[in-house]
């Protein structure tokens, strides 16, 4: 009897309602229709409402006039808005990677100051970490640019000058820059770095080979400097410099109150939060690794330089990777400030006669496209970076 | 990899769920009219287009549409008009701005009052009989026109200038102008400008998804000038940034420019407004594309304010016009005539309507004077009648 029980229930499957398997899939067969049948529903609303008011839902609206001029740009109204869109999405990048730069640094000083035995700097790093990452973004883009850009900054005859490299007022900055072809200032740059990366490669090998200190900023530095300036000289760069002249400054690359307001915004917020992982990554470390550097007496750099801050980068660098995300999205919020980049771009094309849905959708998908570039370079550090394990 | 793969679809399908649905939040409510409008825009041209040949003898039958039974099922789809809806909800849903001294702000007690917002309460007067029944919605620029269609607003007041593109794209069908405006250029008086001519390179700071922005490039570019234009979210957020110093100029419409000049802080001699007028901006309301009957009552309603002035019907004196021994003047204002019958051009409004304008908010002399002069717009100019120099001209009733 005891046998006959388990054997019975084991013999044949369950009927098909009370199988949980066949229920299973049931439920998410169930889950799936409806999730159609509601984006069904709702696509054809779209389609009735367009058609019943002749709104188009193609894309030729992109080879239509955009109908506004883009501020600070060559950009007319008689261009169409596919090339605004280039414009915008030109803005977009332009504040994005100037802002991961300028947030990165930021970030890793502040995060490290936020763990320095000096009280007056571990107090004032946590106080500007804690009151920029606590407040909404949006907020401090206003407060940049009515507050900041807008109250604080002179006027033009009263500009703040730093020696004569920035001038800074109320219309904006203009700040030492290139002059030439955007190539060869490629160029220049990358040779420059080629060549540090080089002779930082060269010292490595040769502090392996005789146990020498390698002291790759001591070589590498000045001769990344002299590549540089060597191949500004034969590419004929030159530089630009600002100067006031009455209301106006020339020179230099111009920074709108706009621009320099979301750039100011974008950076403090995205800097408190990188703080706070670098903070947390070299809390990571565990606390023999900085007592093992104490130990072979190394300087305080050194130990941060050489022991501590490598390791906690490879914590860190997922969720900083996070955060670049963040900020390039982040970055369409100064469309309320009105910068033009994308969002705005796009809300003013639709103020001009697009139809939304497609200029929205078109939007999103550049959104997304520059998140996934974005996370691939992230993804390809991170996989670089990573201890391999063996 | 594939697992990754599912990770990252995973969030954009429920972003794509979460878009949807706010879609539809938005959609949905107007889902109802537009839907039923989508039935509409074939019948209503087809109606239309009957409408227009009935017109021509209506006058001998009097009440055509008022008795739609004669035609039947050929008339019944015209019921599906915003004029019927308005008039069963009891109220006109008016899209105006609420920061536009003189055109439509809001006062003391919280009501919209302006030269916009009356033309509110003259539809309204028209439609329903009461110049009080005007919801007032007020919607920001680039969101006026998706107002309109999704049906959230029934007709368009708000500084809105008339072109053929926002005719033809925008799913918009534009009335009669209510105000001739053109844009102009406002500069600090101290700045040392004496006309367009000598502010080459400037920075010219004009309120972004409008017309305004390209009307500046165009007029710089026509005088050999280069310009920096510098766009804001709204007017108030122009002003702030003039006042700070970051615009060499400030382009708009002379009317709302005039508006700001009055109102400014520092007092109005601050501020010099250059005679040049360089764009066409006539001012109109519009209401949505394919509603033909709707759009002829609002269109009717703005003519009364301008036959009355013509007549010289006042808001004080519509009573008395009553019984005018003029016939044409008592047969505007839906008095009978001789005959002991009352005009009805079956526009869908009451017979009195034009009384009901005039008595409740004035004629557009009136509405006028009441609204713009204490902005300092005095001068009619292209406002003033036809018949004394200006482009205020209403078809005649009869």
């Amino acid at each position: 009897m005891t046998t006959a029980a388990p054997a019975r229930r084991s013999s044949g499957r369950p009927p098909p309602w009370r199988d949980v398997r066949v229920l299973g899939w049931l439920l998410q067969l169930l889950v799936v229709g409806v999730v159609a049948a509601v984006l069904a529903w709702l696509y054809s609303n779209y389609r009735t409402n367009t058609s019943s008011q002749n709104l188009p839902t193609d894309f030729d609206f992109l080879d239509q006039p955009s109908g506004f001029p883009i501020p600070s740009s060559d950009f007319r109204q008689n261009q169409p808005v596919r090339e605004a869109l280039v414009e915008g999405f030109k803005n977009t990048l332009r504040l994005a990677l100037t802002g991961i730069v300028l947030a990165t640094v930021l970030g890793i000083l502040l995060g490290v100051a936020r763990l320095s035995n000096n009280v007056i700097v571990r107090s004032a790093a946590r106080a500007f970490v804690e009151f920029v990452r606590n407040v909404p973004l949006i907020a401090l883009i206003l407060l940049a640019a009515l507050g900041i850009v807008q109250g604080v900054f002179p006027s033009p005859n009263a500009s703040w000058k730093v020696l004569n490299l920035g001038v800074f007022n109320v219309r904006g900055a203009n700040v030492v820059w290139y002059e030439g072809a955007n190539w060869k200032f490629l160029v220049a740059v990358a040779s420059s770095a080629l060549a540090g990366f080089l002779v930082v490669r060269w010292r490595r090998a040769v502090s392996d080979r005789t146990g020498r200190p390698a002291r790759t900023g001591l070589f590498a530095l000045p001769l990344a400097a002299a590549v540089l300036v060597a191949v500004w000289m034969v590419l004929g760069l030159g530089v630009t410099t600002p100067v006031v002249d009455g209301r106006r400054v020339h020179g230099g690359v111009t920074m709108t109150p706009a621009y320099l307001a979301a750039l100011l915004a974008l950076v403090a917020y995205t800097s408190s939060h990188i703080a706070e992982i670098v903070r947390g990554s070299i809390q990571a470390v565990p606390r023999g690794q900085g007592e093992a550097a104490d130990a072979l007496a190394l300087s305080g750099f050194q130990r941060l330089w050489h022991v501590i801050l490598p390791q906690a980068l490879r914590v860190g660098l997922p969720p900083i990777g996070n955060q670049y995300l963040n900020l390039s999205k982040n970055s369409s919020l100064a469309a309320v400030i009105s910068f033009p980049e994308l969002t705005k771009i796009t809300q003013l094309t639709v103020a001009n006669r697009s139809p939304s849905v497609p200029a929205f959708a078109l939007l999103l998908g550049i959104y997304l496209v520059i998140s996934l570039a974005l996370s691939l370079v992230v993804n390809l550090a991170n996989r670089r970076l990573a201890i391999v394990e063996r | 990899m594939k697992r990754t793969m599912i990770h990252t679809l995973a969030p954009l399908a429920a972003a794509g769920l979460l878009l949807a649905a706010v879609n539809a939040a938005a959609g949905g409510s107007a889902g109802a009219t537009p839907t039923t409008a989508g039935g509409d825009t074939t019948t209503a041209s087809t109606a239309g287009g009957s409408g227009t040949t009935a017109a021509g003898g209506e006058t001998t039958t009097g009440s055509a549409p008022a008795s739609p039974p004669t035609t039947g099922a050929e008339e019944g789809p015209t019921g599906d008009s915003l004029l019927d809806e308005v008039q069963a909800r009891g109220s006109v849903l008016c899209g105006v701005r609420d920061d536009l001294a003189g055109f439509s702000t809001i006062d003391d007690a919280g009501d919209h009052v302006g030269f916009d917002a009356d033309f509110c309460r003259v539809i309204a007067a028209a439609v329903l009989g009461d110049a009080t029944a005007v919801e007032f919605v007020d919607v920001a620029t680039d969101a006026r026109f998706p107002a309109l269609q999704s049906g959230e607003i029934d007709v368009l007041v708000r500084n809105t200038t008339w072109t053929a593109s926002r005719d033809g794209n925008d799913g918009a069908t534009f009335l009669h102008p209510t105000f001739y405006d053109g844009q102009q250029m406002m500069v600090a008086a101290d700045s040392g400008y004496e006309s367009i001519d000598d502010m080459d390179a400037a920075i010219v700071c004009v309120a972004a998804g409008t017309t305004t922005e390209g009307n500046v490039a165009t007029e710089f570019e026509r005088r050999g000038l280069t310009v920096d234009v510098q766009s804001f979210e709204d007017i108030d957020l122009v002003q702030e940034a003039f006042q700070a110093g970051q615009c060499d100029g400030w382009s708009s419409d002379g009317s709302q420019l005039a508006s700001r000049q009055a109102n400014y802080p520092d007092g109005p001699d601050s501020l010099v407004i250059f005679e040049d007028v360089f764009s066409k901006e006539p001012l109109t309301p519009a209401v949505i594309d394919g509603d033909t009957r709707w759009a002829q009552a609002v269109e009717w309603a703005i003519y009364a304010t301008i036959q009355a002035e013509e007549f010289g019907i006042t808001q004080d004196s519509a009573e008395a016009d009553l019984t005018s021994d003029d016939p044409s003047i008592v047969q505007f204002l839906g008095g009978e005539n001789a005959e002991g019958t009352t005009l009805d051009a079956g526009l869908g409004l009451a017979p009195d309507f034009a009384f009901q304008v005039v008595s409740q908010v004035g004629n557009y002399g009136e509405i006028f004077e009441r609204n713009l002069a204490e902005i300092g717009i005095t001068e009619r100019g292209l406002n003033a009648l036809w018949s004394e120099g200006g482009l205020q001209y209403a078809p005649p009733y009869r």
